[in-house]
Parts: C-alpha cells; sequence; structure tokens
C-alpha cells in the first residue's frame, strides 16, 4: 500500500486541482459569454432596428441609409441569436477543453515527479551498493593485515601469561596483561566485523515461506537476547531469499533492538502491494540525528560497535533485489522494514 | 344517460378530427411521387409562430425512414420573415425541384403556399409504409456558416494561428442547428 501512497497522493492533488480551475473557468466563461450575449445588448440592437422602420415612415427619401443600418442591425441580432441558442453547449466544450488539457497537464507532470523520485531513489540505492562494495574489498584486506600480527600477538599474550603465572609476580603485572588481553580480544572483534563485511557472498536466492523462516528464526534464538521477547504476525507469503543471509539481517536488527533496550520484537508480514516484512520493537527508537545516516557504515550509537550491522543489513537486502528501509515511527520504539522481490536490480 | 353517451361521442369525433387535422395528408402524383400536404396546426404551433418572428430562417426538415433504415432527408421548406418590406421570404427544396426563393405579401399567402403538397419521393410498392419525420431548425445552413466565421474572425484577432484554430474547432462543433421541435408519423399509403 505504501508503493501505491504517492500515487493516490498525486491522484487527489490533481483531482482537488482540477476542480479548482474547473470552478475558476466557469466563472471566466460564463462572464466571457455573459458580456457577449448580454439582453441589453439584444435589446439595444432591437430598439435601433425598430427606429429606422420609423425613420423611414417619417423620412422615405433615406430610406436606402436607414435599410442599410437596419440590415446590419438585424445580421447582427441574427448572429447573437444563434450563438445564444449554442452558448450552453459552447461553455461546456470549452470548460471540457481546458479542463482536460490542465487534467492531462497536471498528470503528466505528477507522473515525472513520481519518475523523477523513483529514479532518485534507485539511484541512492546504486550509490550505497557501490559504497559498500568498495569498502567490502578495503575491509578485506585490512582483515587480513591485520589478523596476522593479532594472531601473533595473542600466542605471546598467551605465552607471558603462563610465565606471570609460574612466578607468580605481583598483582600489577596481572592487571596489566588482563589489560592488553581486552585491548586484543576488541581489536579481534573490530576485525570480525570487517572481516565478515568484506567475506559478504552473494546470496543463492530461493523461493520460500517467509512465515516458516521468521516461526523457525523466533524458536532458534527465543533465549539469544534476554528480556526480549520475539513474535511473527501477518499472512504467509513467498519469497525469494538466501536464509543464511537473511537471518544475518534479523540478527543484526534484533541485536541493535536489545541493545536499545527493547523488551519485545514483532516481525509483520505485509504482501498487499509489495512483500515486506516490518520488524518494530520497543525500544529506545532510532535518535532523529542519526536516521538519514543510520545505514552508513561506522554509524552506531554504541561506542563498543564498529557500526556496520545495518549497512551489512542493507546490502544484504538489495542484494535480494529488494531494500531495508527505517520507518519514522511515532512514540517510543523503531520499525524497519525489509522489502523482497523487487525486480529491478539494476544496482548489482 | 342519453347526454352522456352523446357527449362521448361528441369529444371522440372532436379528437378523431383534431388528431386528422394535426396529421399530413398524402397523394400520389405522376411517376408514383407521393406527396404530403403538412397540416396548418404545425404553421400556428406557438413556439413555431415565436420562432418564424426572430428574424432566423426557420428551416423544416422533413425525412422519412422505410423498413428500419436510417433515416433521409427528402425534403426542406425554409421561411424568414422580412420585417423591412413586411413579406415572408420562402424556399422549398423537394423531389426532382430546386426551390426558387419566393416573397409572400401575406399571412394568409404563406399558409396557401405550407399547404400545397410537398413532393417526397417516388415508389412502386403499394402500399407505401415509412415513418415521416419533421423537424424545425431555428436557422439555416447559410446562416449557421455566415455565424462562424463571424465568430472565427472576431476570435482569431489578437490571437496565434493555433489558438485561432481551436477557437474554430470549438465554434465548428457548438454553432449547429439542433432541432427545436419535432414530429413523426407513421404513414401507409396505398398507390393510386
Amino acid at each position: 500500500m505504501r508503493a501505491f501512497r504517492p500515487i493516490v497522493f498525486s491522484t487527489f492533488a490533481v483531482a482537488a486541482a482540477t476542480l479548482l480551475f474547473w470552478l475558476a473557468i466557469h466563472q471566466i466563461s460564463g462572464v466571457w459569454l455573459g458580456l457577449a450575449l448580454r439582453p441589453e445588448l439584444r435589446e439595444a440592437l432591437e430598439q435601433h432596428r425598430s427606429d429606422q422602420l420609423a425613420l423611414r415612415r417619417i423620412d422615405p427619401a433615406n430610406s436606402v441609409e436607414y435599410r442599410r443600418r437596419f440590415d446590419n442591425a438585424q445580421h447582427l441580432l441574427s448572429r447573437i441569436e444563434i450563438l445564444r441558442r449554442g452558448e450552453e453547449r459552447m461553455v461546456r466544450r470549452f470548460e471540457t477543453i481546458l479542463v482536460l488539457v490542465f487534467a492531462l497537464a497536471s498528470a503528466a507532470a505528477a507522473f515525472v515527479i513520481l519518475l523523477r523520485q523513483r529514479r532518485a531513489e534507485l539511484y541512492e540505492r546504486r550509490t550505497f551498493a557501490e559504497r559498500i562494495a568498495a569498502l567490502q574489498e578495503t575491509a578485506r584486506r585490512q582483515a587480513h593485515e591485520i589478523k596476522g600480527p593479532l594472531t601473533a600477538a595473542r600466542l605471546e599474550l598467551e605465552r607471558s601469561g603462563d610465565l606471570v603465572r609460574a612466578s607468580a609476580t605481583s598483582s600489577e603485572i596481572a592487571a596489566a596483561h588482563q589489560s592488553v588481553a581486552e585491548e586484543l580480544e576488541r581489536l579481534a572483534k573490530f576485525t570480525r566485523g570487517f572481516a565478515s563485511l568484506g567475506g559478504l557472498g552473494k546470496p543463492v536466492l530461493r523461493n520460500e515461506s517467509l512465515r516458516a523462516m521468521l516461526d523457525e528464526f523466533c524458536t532458534t534464538f527465543a533465549g539469544a537476547w534476554p528480556g526480549m521477547t520475539l513474535a511473527v504476525e501477518g499472512r504467509d507469503r513467498s519469497a525469494a531469499i538466501d536464509r543464511d543471509m537473511l537471518r544475518q539481517v534479523l540478527v543484526n536488527l534484533c541485536s541493535n533492538s536489545a541493545a536499545a533496550g527493547a523488551q519485545s520484537m514483532t516481525f509483520t508480514i505485509d504482501g498487499s502491494s509489495s512483500i515486506e516484512v516490518r520488524a518494530r520493537d520497543d525500544g529506545r527508537g532510532v535518535p532523529a540525528a542519526l536516521s538519514e545516516r543510520i545505514f552508513d557504515p561506522y554509524v552506531t550509537t554504541r561506542p563498543a560497535d564498529e557500526g556496520l550491522g545495518l549497512a551489512i543489513s542493507r546490502k544484504i537486502m538489495l542484494d535480494h533485489g529488494g531494500d531495508l528501509k527505517l520507518l519514522r515511527t511515532a512514540g517510543a520504539g523503531a520499525t524497519f522494514v525489509m522489502m523482497f522481490g523487487e525486480t529491478d536490480r539494476r544496482w548489482n | 344517460m342519453v347526454i352522456r353517451a352523446a357527449a362521448v361521442v361528441l369529444l371522440s369525433l372532436a379528437a378523431t378530427f383534431a388528431a386528422a387535422e394535426s396529421r399530413p395528408s398524402f397523394t400520389t402524383q405522376a411517376g408514383n411521387i407521393i406527396a404530403a400536404e403538412l397540416p396548418l396546426t404545425i404553421l400556428s404551433d406557438a413556439k413555431v409562430t415565436r420562432q418564424l418572428g426572430s428574424g432566423l430562417t426557420t428551416t423544416f426538415v422533413v425525412q422519412i425512414h422505410q423498413r428500419q433504415q436510417s433515416a433521409v432527408i427528402v425534403a426542406r421548406l425554409e421561411i424568414r420573415y422580412d420585417l423591412w418590406d413586411e413579406v415572408w421570404l420562402v424556399r422549398r427544396v423537394e423531389a426532382g425541384k430546386t426551390g426558387e426563393r419566393q416573397r409572400l405579401p401575406s399571412r394568409a399567402a404563406l399558409e396557401t403556399w405550407w399547404r400545397t403538397p410537398l413532393r417526397l419521393f417516388a415508389t412502386t410498392t403499394s402500399p407505401a409504409k415509412f415513418d415521416l419525420d419533421l423537424l424545425v431548425l431555428p436557422f439555416s445552413a447559410d446562416e449557421e456558416k455566415e455565424t462562424r466565421q463571424w465568430v472565427s474572425k472576431a476570435g482569431g484577432v489578437g490571437t496565434s494561428a493555433r489558438t485561432s484554430g481551436l477557437v474554430d474547432a470549438l465554434i465548428g462543433t457548438t454553432i449547429a442547428a439542433r432541432p427545436i421541435m419535432s414530429w413523426q408519423w407513421t404513414v401507409e399509403h396505398p398507390l393510386r
């Protein structure tokens, strides 16, 4: 239904504008023809005609001149009478033509606006996909470069830990050792994120039941985020999906919701126009300042997070021929829309 | 009882007489041409009388339908009252005759002219069965054409050729004589 909203809005706008335009034209054309066909004008001409008849009787010598004037008045009266008989029809036709022209022009303008919006949307998706693809390559290389020294450093740290424990030296050395271990773990986590982005492949799409997939996800991950319940709503729809990659999207969304203090996450399947799944939580929601950039890499509300989850998730949905969008929802909570099955996949 | 019956009979007779008066009568002329004498009640109809005094040429179009076929115009009568000369200018176009314009000095002369049988069409089928339509147009084709040209010129002043064309098209489809009255009769006329 959301996809038709601009069209419905445009249709209403065109209808309203056409109605206003018709009212204006109705007034204008009515006045225009009203002036041309005023009864006073006819009465004056009839009087002028009668005057010439009277003058002929009074002054027969100038009869030719009076006849000429009489004929002129008679011609004009005849024409006005013919026009008067077609007045209503003429006004109606005139208004119809103008209204049609206006309606066509408005419809064309609305179509162009919709087309431009659609093109802008496609361009934004393609740009995003290209940006993520470039980032993927960089991430893959960086992860590769970091992994070697990181592994070596961790092994060395483990060995030094054994040495520290064996020598049973002071607790300060143990604390420093622990601190280095935590830093290395953070670096390892960051590298895993990079590796995850760099190693993101193309989805292998198969037609599957969304309901079955989501039910299975909710059962499997029921206890994954303590304090947060998972639920599925809506009629089942079939969509072309890669289960593993879609599961990654769901995990990312749920992790974000849990981090935002959500107590419930509901997936609603909607297939009224295009196939969509809405993921709605009751957490703190997305800050307005971030909503425009929420899918950009490294954008996050959590200091310890690398900010790649939503970028990866949107890339996955684009690779599914759809998209991932944040709906601006009033009140608490955030709602994301996973869109499936769009045929236009030019950005791939 | 008797009075009531007599009144009913009289009313029936009056209605029959009135109906006969408002119907054309038909004759067969040389060459099996069917001719119709139009009733005077049409000419004296209030709306027709008002129209005749408008200064425009009131046009009576006679058309026939035979055996589910489309209508064919078989005759035309044009009447205009000239206020200056106080004469009736008339013309009739009928089967086998191209009408000459005539000047009739009085209403009586007009009625005589009106009652002159109007030649409709030739046929060999007897009885001839057809529907006869009489349409009253408020002005003639010439007056219609002249007004179109006049409005077109007036509308064309100060406008582009394209706009003028649009105005012409608009006027061309709106200034057209449409019947203001009509009569229809179903006829079954045996040839002599």
